[in-house]
């Protein structure tokens, strides 16, 4: 990190009457990085998000944005742009005219607006279906523009609440690039997913939420170094799904079944040791279509994380 | 067939069971609205309607008092002495709306001619003959005496003077008749009626005015509920989360909305009474400014309670089966649907609380009365009051809602 954090979290806990859904988080976000925040429903991300956005008082610890208290001091609350998790748009209205409604809203001067907007929309190029009706985009362009919104008064943290859910591949790209450019620019970013491939590609440092504690924190590949050390992620695709013989066979190699009939292992071995697991498959009667190697990823992290197999 | 209809059946008679919302629009709506209109028209026939009668007594006679005490003792009418005890009082109070007829009695109710005059807002048309029944259902029971002396008084004159020995008799005959009021035997009567209707009358106009109001207000109300929906799309969509995780926050939102609402309601208000204007005559244009006052005053209201109310639901199901209910409730109590004049007295009180009652009551003072600004000042203040405090709660809640 070579910025202070703009956005410190510090023992926040919180608790819906005996509910306890935050107990003890820290999390720091300087400029110009992107913060993954990660972990299963009720994790306490949510709540966690509505402390940083002052919509709620912790009952202990302290959320600070650029050093005010967002709660205590609406003020504060000028340097922060929230993207929600579903289309916090008008549907009937342009691109256009729904820029200008949120950059009223956002109290961006009068003058200043048409140049705003423009910034916006070629920040995260929308600019071409300005005068589109946003119920007939596209959902990655829809998505966009959701981003679009919330940075029309260029606030030095943007929060995006699973900024790609339900969308395509292609759309998911694009809608990474435009949180990479604000990166670019000096943006903090904070989001949260469920998506582990996106956060690994996008992230400049990630932390696992469980049941309101931050299990883990660091950038994606010092955490999986950190986990895996050498190991390398084998998969193994087979013809046909195996027997019961079959199974206990694949166990026996080490195998853990991941769906159907793509069973996976861990083995620092990489390549050579895929090449002789393919020959003592073929041995055993079972046949691979295909083998893969690569690198664990934030998936391999966050099922040991759920299987508790990581010690924190 | 049977099998697979019976299990979507079941779907239906689920989904029915489930939805809170649907078993109070389904089975208990429809039995309060019916319980509303059954208690005001069963009070239509005219047996179980109790006016307000205001009465003054500008005869002074003991006949006359006797009268007064009479009407005012009177269980079918809700009778009251007017301010001043004179006519102008009487007129005063039937144009204001605060009674639905008047009663002078000018001269002594034995004398000859009309001496009882009934004041009535042409716009109440029962009002007049239900409160002449009333008072000759008094006289006949109570004051037959008087109808007799007033019977012997107009016949003399074509007869000749009575003898002596006549007078005796028709003065044993007013006790006689007097005793058998008393005793409840039958007794005679007679027309002393004269009918006045208030300054400014038009014939149908003030009908006409009466639901020129009654369906604005009952159109704002609905248009007002349906736009404030909008603000469960806001929480549902996020726009809400976003904004007030801004510095701004929900405020310029309501208030945006309390806008365009009333401005809408203004308009479909201009429309209606536009509309009055050019086909019946109502006289708009020569009240414009206090026509636009009650108009501004209607629409804050409406505009306001509507936010209030639907910033108070959680979902945009339950604030759609509120409005529906409270659109449909506070018409019916209010007069939108029947003049309150017609309903039972508690359902007249009742009335006071919808927005109803004061809009039209307010329209008819200014538009058809020609009240006056003092007539409907309290009427102003408790709409902007409402509409206000509406606007108010949501206000306060948009600050604190989740979605």
């Amino acid at each position: 990190m070579s910025h202070p954090p703009i956005l410190t979290v510090s023992g926040a806990k919180h608790a819906f009457v005996t509910r306890q859904v935050l107990r003890g988080v820290d999390l720091s976000v300087s400029a110009g990085e992107i913060y993954a925040l990660l972990g299963p429903n009720g994790a306490g991300k949510t709540t966690l998000l509505r402390a940083i956005c002052g919509r709620l008082r912790l009952k202990e610890g302290e959320v600070r944005l650029a050093g005010q208290d967002p709660w205590s001091v609406p003020a504060a609350r000028a340097g922060l742009g929230l993207v929600p998790q579903d289309l916090a748009l008008y549907p009937h209205m342009t691109v256009r005219e729904n820029l200008q409604t949120f950059a009223r809203l956002s109290l961006v001067k009068g003058p200043e607006i048409e140049a705003t907007i423009t910034r916006a929309m070629a920040l995260t190029r929308t600019a071409d279906r300005a005068h589109v009706p946003v119920k007939h985009l596209s959902g990655g362009y829809q998505r966009r523009v959701n981003i679009a919104a919330a940075i029309l008064h260029e606030p030095k943290v943007l929060i995006l609440d699973e900024p790609t859910v339900g969308v395509d591949v292609d759309a998911r790209e694009a809608v990474d690039n435009v949180i990479r450019g604000l990166r670019d620019i000096g943006v903090a970013v904070l989001l949260t997913t469920h998506d582990l491939e996106q956060a690994d590609g996008l992230a400049d440092r990630v932390g696992f939420m469980r049941e309101g504690r931050m299990m883990l924190e660091g950038s994606p590949r010092d955490l999986i170094t950190h986990a895996f050390g050498e190991d390398m992620e084998i998969l193994v695709h087979l013809v046909q799904e195996p027997d019961t013989g079959g199974e206990i066979r694949l166990a026996a190699e080490g195998l853990n079944k991941s769906s159907g009939n793509l069973w996976v292992k861990l083995d620092p071995g990489g390549y050579a040791a895929a090449g002789k697991l393919d020959t003592r498959l073929r041995k055993l009667g079972l046949t691979p279509r295909e083998i893969r190697v690569r690198q664990p990823s934030l998936q391999n992290l966050f099922t040991l994380i759920a299987d508790r197999k990581v010690a924190i | 067939m049977v099998m697979m209809s019976l299990a979507m059946f079941r779907v239906m008679l689920l989904e029915l069971w489930r939805d809170r919302a649907a078993m109070a629009m389904s089975f208990l709506l429809p039995p309060l609205v019916f319980l509303i209109f059954s208690s005001v028209f069963s009070g239509t026939t005219g047996e179980d309607v109790k006016l307000k009668v205001a009465i003054a007594d500008d005869a002074n006679t003991p006949a006359s008092a006797r009268l007064v005490a009479a009407v005012l003792a009177s269980p079918d009418l809700r009778a009251y002495a007017a301010k001043g005890d004179d006519a102008e009082g009487v007129r005063r109070a039937v144009r204001t709306g605060k009674a639905d007829a008047g009663l002078v009695i000018r001269a002594d109710p034995a004398a000859a001619g009309h001496p009882l005059l009934i004041i009535s807002d042409p716009s109440r048309a029962v009002a007049a003959p239900l409160t002449q029944a009333r008072v000759q259902q008094v006289l006949g029971k109570l004051l037959p005496d008087v109808m007799l002396k007033r019977t012997l008084d107009q016949i003399e004159p074509a007869l000749g003077e009575f003898t002596a020995e006549q007078k005796v008799n028709a003065a044993d005959s007013e006790s006689v008749t007097a005793e058998d009021a008393k005793a409840g035997r039958p007794t005679p009567d007679g027309n002393m009626f004269d009918r006045e209707d208030i300054q400014g009358a038009q014939k149908g106009g003030g009908t006409i005015a009466y639901y020129a109001g009654a369906v604005t207000i009952l159109f704002a109300m609905f248009s007002a509920m349906q736009g404030a929906l909008s603000l469960m799309d806001e929480r549902r969509s996020g726009i809400s989360d976003r904004l007030l995780a801004g510095v701004a926050g929900m405020g310029p939102v309501v208030f945006g909305k309390f806008i365009f609402l009333a401005s809408q309601c203004m308009a479909q208000a201009a429309a209606i009474f536009i509309t009055a204007d050019l086909v019946y005559g109502t006289p708009v244009f020569s009240h414009f400014a206090a026509w636009a006052a009650t108009t501004i005053f209607a629409s804050v209201c409406a505009s306001g309670l509507a936010l209030g109310i639907v910033s108070l639901c959680r979902t945009r199901d339950q604030a759609q089966m509120i409005s529906t209910f409270l659109i449909l409730i506070l018409a019916a109590v209010g007069g939108s649907m029947v003049p309150r004049f017609l309903m039972p007295p508690l359902l007249q009180q009742i009335g006071l609380l919808t927005p109803h009652a004061w809009v039209i009551e307010a329209y008819q003072s200014v538009l058809w009365r020609d009240a006056g600004y003092n007539s409907v000042y309290l009427s102003w203040a408790v709409l902007g009051g409402a509409g206000l405090t509406g606007l108010a709660i949501a206000w306060l809640t948009a600050r604190y809602i989740r979605r």
